[in-house]
């Protein structure tokens, strides 16, 4: 009868796990509205920034944006770039972190293949984890929540400007880049998150807005010059909120799309046991009921 | 055509404050000084500094805190206020914020020569954040 055992003692894990699996699933899928409203709102104060920062650089050619402001200016010389690696703390959330994490590590081998030398920034545990030893990382984070997401932006904003910009007089800097790069999942939709790589500096001009007309240019005040030194660093921080908004809305609902197929797996493995569990019983009551009836034949005779 | 009310939105990264309220004017604290925005304006980028931003809701005189950012005027004539914080004078707890203050004051003095420019800039916008919010409380 062991074996009916064993396979009695193995329904009963599965049904446990499928209790935490379903109750993980159930918890992301209450936090994901949450985690996507707090991205939708956020959308308004992204695109109006955007505006703003389409406002101010339209007009400025390549050369005269580097005279404006250094992190408009293409550079080169370094021979370094920096990579911001987004994930987050935890995993059992199925591809979430491998996929940007793998999305980083080729960039990164680009990079050096081409004789660039790669100064990683992490946010979120798993990415410090997955580079481990493999790359030296300059300065890692963990991942933002909700509540502290603006704060997060701006330590991480700071990094990367530091990233960029000679360090003051008497301080210890960051290595140079002559680019920064963030690499994030982006919430495309509940079901698939989408790896991305995109330049953070030097900041690039917007496309231009798709209607076409152009508009009014508006007064500056102060002089374009010293707005560009106020707008520039929130246009990043913005950028980096909006990413990060986008990882971890998509790292709750890449848990719950893994936890719920987690779930319907256990079903699945626990119908199939309980079958196999009967036609064990089954096989055992069938052979107790072979060997009375042997015996009682064997009496008879 | 001359309007008699501007649209206004206090858009912050959490989420907007406000959105298309019809204020007969607003007063801003901007870079080079507190100013004001009455109808008709013209297209207008400056950045806004911590402070209170002042508007008149039908009866009522409302006050809001608001963190660093922006005000555009577009040409539209609609006025955009993006702050990367703001709070209504209801929301802001005056006692936390004056120990807070009292708190980052004694920092900026005890380690006024011992602190980097980084950890200096944050105590200094800290401050200011947490000004704005006792003013805009009382």
């Amino acid at each position: 009868m062991a074996n009916l055992k064993e396979i009695r003692g193995r329904i009963g894990s599965v049904k446990n796990t499928r209790k935490i699996t379903s109750a993980m699933s159930r918890i992301a899928a209450a936090r994901l509205v949450k985690a996507q409203q707090a991205a939708l709102a956020a959308r308004p104060y992204g695109e109006r920034l955007e505006e703003v920062v389409r406002a101010l650089v339209t007009g400025a050619s390549e050369g005269e944006g580097s005279a404006l402001h250094p992190l408009l200016g293409h550079r080169t010389g370094n021979n370094r770039v920096g990579l911001i690696l987004l994930t987050a703390d935890r995993g059992l959330a199925g591809g979430f972190n491998a996929n940007v994490n793998r999305a980083g590590l080729t960039f990164i081998k680009r990079e050096q293949a081409e004789g660039r030398e790669v100064v990683v920034i992490t946010v979120g545990k798993k990415g410090r984890a997955f580079l481990g030893s493999a790359q030296k990382i300059e300065r890692s984070h963990e991942a933002p929540t909700l509540a502290n997401i603006v704060e997060r932006a701006k330590e991480v904003a700071a990094e990367v400007m530091a990233l960029f910009e000679p360090p003051a007089e008497g301080q210890v800097g960051l290595p140079q880049c002559d680019s920064v790069h963030l690499a994030y999942n982006y919430f495309k939709s509940v079901l698939t998150q989408e790896p991305r790589i995109v330049q953070v500096l030097p900041v690039k001009a917007p496309e231009p807005s798709a209607s076409g007309d152009q508009p009014v240019p508006p007064l500056f005040e102060p002089d374009r010059a010293s707005l560009l030194g106020h707008l520039l660093p929130i246009a990043i921080e913005a950028q980096l909120q909006q990413a990060m908004f986008n990882s971890i809305a998509g790292e709750i609902a890449a848990r719950r799309t893994a936890m719920e197929s987690a779930t319907d797996n256990a079903t699945q493995l626990i119908g199939e046991l309980t079958l196999h569990y009967n036609r064990e019983r089954q096989a055992a009551i069938t052979k107790e009921l072979m060997e009375i009836i042997g015996g009682a034949e064997a009496l008879k005779g | 055509m001359a309007h008699t009310s501007i649209k206004l939105d206090i858009l912050t990264p959490l989420g907007p404050k406000r959105r298309n309220l019809e204020v007969s004017g607003v007063e801003i604290p901007g870079l080079n000084g507190e100013l004001g925005v009455l109808p008709d304006h013209v297209p207008f980028v400056t950045p806004v500094v911590p402070g209170v931003v002042r508007f008149r809701e039908g009866e009522t005189s409302v006050r809001i805190a608001v963190g660093a950012g922006f005000l555009e005027i577009g040409a539209d004539g609609r006025v955009a206020i993006l702050v990367e914080r703001a709070l209504e004078s209801d929301e802001i707890d005056v006692g936390a914020a004056r120990e807070a203050l009292v708190r980052v004051n004694g920092e900026l003095v005890a380690q006024h020569d011992s602190i980097d420019a980084a950890e200096h800039r944050k105590l200094v916008t800290q401050q200011g954040w947490l000004e704005a919010q006792i003013r805009a409380a009382s």
